[in-house]
């Protein structure tokens, strides 16, 4: 029987009498990337931390791929963004790199070839001699992706990968993601709610330690009510939801921000609300930015019905 | 298929010794101790053994040497060794206090570790950091005591026969000496965070340690055994000994070291990285 990639049971994380992680349960398996939200101190450091090895829990047992943490087995296998790490200022950035592929088994010419990849992957090729200190944050942060990235790890730990990093930047961690994905399963904690739901099919999340009860499924396809956010130039408010609501299949719209709108419908009455907004739109000549289907993450976590 | 544990205590132990001989910091303070090294064996060390050379007939029987502990200089055949053995045991447990004092506590503040420990594990590297501290500290006694000899064979070159069996003592006992001294330093690390910190607390650590015992075993004599627990507690001991005599000893900085290592390794699973 195949155990799977991730076991939590009854994790529980105690800092000098805060409770960071109370009773975490879940299971994972390999497959896309799960992104880890929730706001501040909600516990998402600490729970990477526990399953890259770097923290003890209080109490409660993790298995990766049916090991502990920090077992020699999963070397290789699992691999880490810490949020807050830094490499060592006295070597430069390519033999701390081959030092590192060394230790997962390359010999030392693979080791400089890997090393030199990885680099490449994350655009810092000419950074390959520098030292630490003479790094900007956002290279030092694509610098510690890259170590993440050394070898074909089957599960990557990311603890805010995009924070600090400029849009170019953004976009080249997100294809590297999308690039491993499924291949390599990423865990992947962040603020940046646009950015999981680009990339993530399943999330985790946590609120003052604890996991709420049911991951959510970001694919919408199988239930009853499908939802359309709409995001458009200067229009009038009211109008524009006296309108929508008018429309075959609507069930409700509501307006969460200034410009904003989420369309509820019955898929089964409606299968082309796309089609029909669009129409809509256009026959009032209102202007729009954005159309897409399903709601915004952040209204999915932090506004349900 | 993954890397055993010998390959990564060489992998990681070799980067140590990189960073003592192939980087700037650590190459600044090799260079340092080697012009004190210099300074000691040039002047302090060369004029005593020219003079206990010189003087040999009208040093029999003279106290001024065993009233500071320095008497079993007379016992060695070759006085140079018998200084090197006496300013070693007091130069290189105290190097070995600043030289060992950052094995994994920089790298856990830094958090350097994370990305270490994540492709070997915390066994690894705490005996990897140690052994690489162990083969630096014994280049650089092999270095002092080779320096030594070149002073002995500067001297008189027919005397090298009968030097090498005292070097070989005097590099064998020193790397003993020096052991617990890093293990106490490997288990200090592993705890604070700072080398600054790991320097400080082993002075305090071990003065009070050794006073504590010290009152113990003076009112309870049964006690006498608990010095055992003080690293260097046979260095006065040793200096008072010459020759192969010096490895009566040896069971005392072993038996310190498997214990201090495993208290470090101890404190090392358990500590937050």
């Amino acid at each position: 029987m195949n155990s799977p990639m991730i076991h939590c049971q009854q994790l529980t994380h105690v800092y000098s009498g805060k409770v960071a992680l109370s009773n975490v349960s879940f299971e994972l398996d390999a497959g896309e990337p799960v992104g880890l939200v929730g706001p501040n101190g909600a516990g998402k450091t600490t729970l990477l931390s526990i399953l890259s090895g770097f923290l003890r829990p209080t109490s409660g047992t993790v298995r990766l791929f049916g090991q502990p943490p920090g077992a020699t087995q999963l070397i290789g296998k699992v691999s880490a963004l810490p949020q807050v790490a830094r490499l060592d200022p006295g070597f430069t950035i390519i033999e701390q790199l081959v030092f590192y592929a060394r230790l997962q088994g390359f010999t030392t010419p693979q080791a400089a070839l890997e090393a030199g990849r990885v680099l490449e992957e994350v655009s810092l090729t000419e950074a390959t001699h520098e030292k630490p200190p003479v790094l900007s944050h956002g290279m030092a942060k694509r610098v510690a992706i890259a170590q993440a990235l050394i070898g074909k790890p089957a599960l990557i730990l990311l603890d805010e990968p995009t924070a600090g990093l400029d849009p170019v930047n953004v976009r080249t961690v997100r294809a590297i993601i999308a690039e491993r994905s499924p291949a390599t399963t990423f865990i992947i904690s962040s603020h940046d709610l646009a950015e999981l739901d680009r990339l993530c099919k399943h999330i985790l999340l946590l609120e003052n330690g604890i996991l709420q009860p049911e991951t959510i499924d970001l694919n919408e396809e199988k239930s009853a009510i499908r939802y359309m956010t709409l995001q458009m130039e200067t229009c009038p408010a009211r109008e524009v939801i006296a309108e929508f609501q008018a429309l075959e299949g609507v069930l409700q719209v509501t307006n969460p921000q200034k410009n904003e709108f989420i369309v509820a419908y019955d898929p089964e009455r409606q299968p082309h609300m796309d089609l029909q907004l669009m129409q809509c739109i256009t026959s009032q000549h209102w202007q729009y930015r954005q159309l897409s289907h399903g709601k915004t993450l952040e209204e999915k976590l932090f506004f349900k019905d | 298929m993954h890397p055993g544990f010998l390959n990564h205590l060489l992998l990681i132990s070799q980067f140590e010794l990189k960073r003592t001989f192939a980087t700037r910091s650590g190459l600044l303070s090799i260079v340092t101790f080697a012009v004190v090294w210099g300074v000691i064996l040039l002047y302090p060390l060369r004029f005593s053994a020219d003079l206990l050379v010189q003087e040999k007939g009208l040093m029999q029987g003279f106290s001024f040497l065993d009233v500071i502990g320095f008497g079993s200089i007379q016992q060695w055949p070759i006085p140079e060794f018998g200084l090197f053995w006496h300013f070693a045991l007091l130069i290189f447990p105290l190097l070995s206090i600043t030289l060992a004092a950052d094995q994994t506590c920089s790298d856990r503040e830094r958090g350097t570790l994370r990305f270490i420990v994540v492709r070997s594990s915390r066994d690894r590297v705490f005996f990897g950091r140690f052994a690489g501290v162990m083969v630096i500290q014994a280049l650089l006694i092999s270095a002092t005591a080779l320096s030594t000899l070149a002073l002995v064979l500067y001297r008189d070159a027919a005397l090298f026969s009968s030097a090498l069996p005292d070097l070989l003592v005097v590099t064998t006992n020193l790397i003993l000496a020096v052991l617990p001294f890093s293990a106490m330093m490997a288990a200090l690390s592993a705890t604070v965070k700072s080398a600054r910190q790991a320097t400080v607390w082993a002075i305090l650590i071990w003065t009070f340690l050794a006073a504590i015992i010290g009152g113990f075993a003076y009112y309870l004599p049964t006690l006498a055994f608990l010095k055992l627990l003080v690293p260097g507690y046979q260095l006065s001991a040793l200096a008072a000994l010459s020759g192969w005599q010096t490895l009566q000893l040896a069971y005392v900085p072993l038996v310190q070291s498997l214990l201090l290592l495993a208290l470090g390794r101890w404190i090392m699973a358990r500590q937050t990285l």
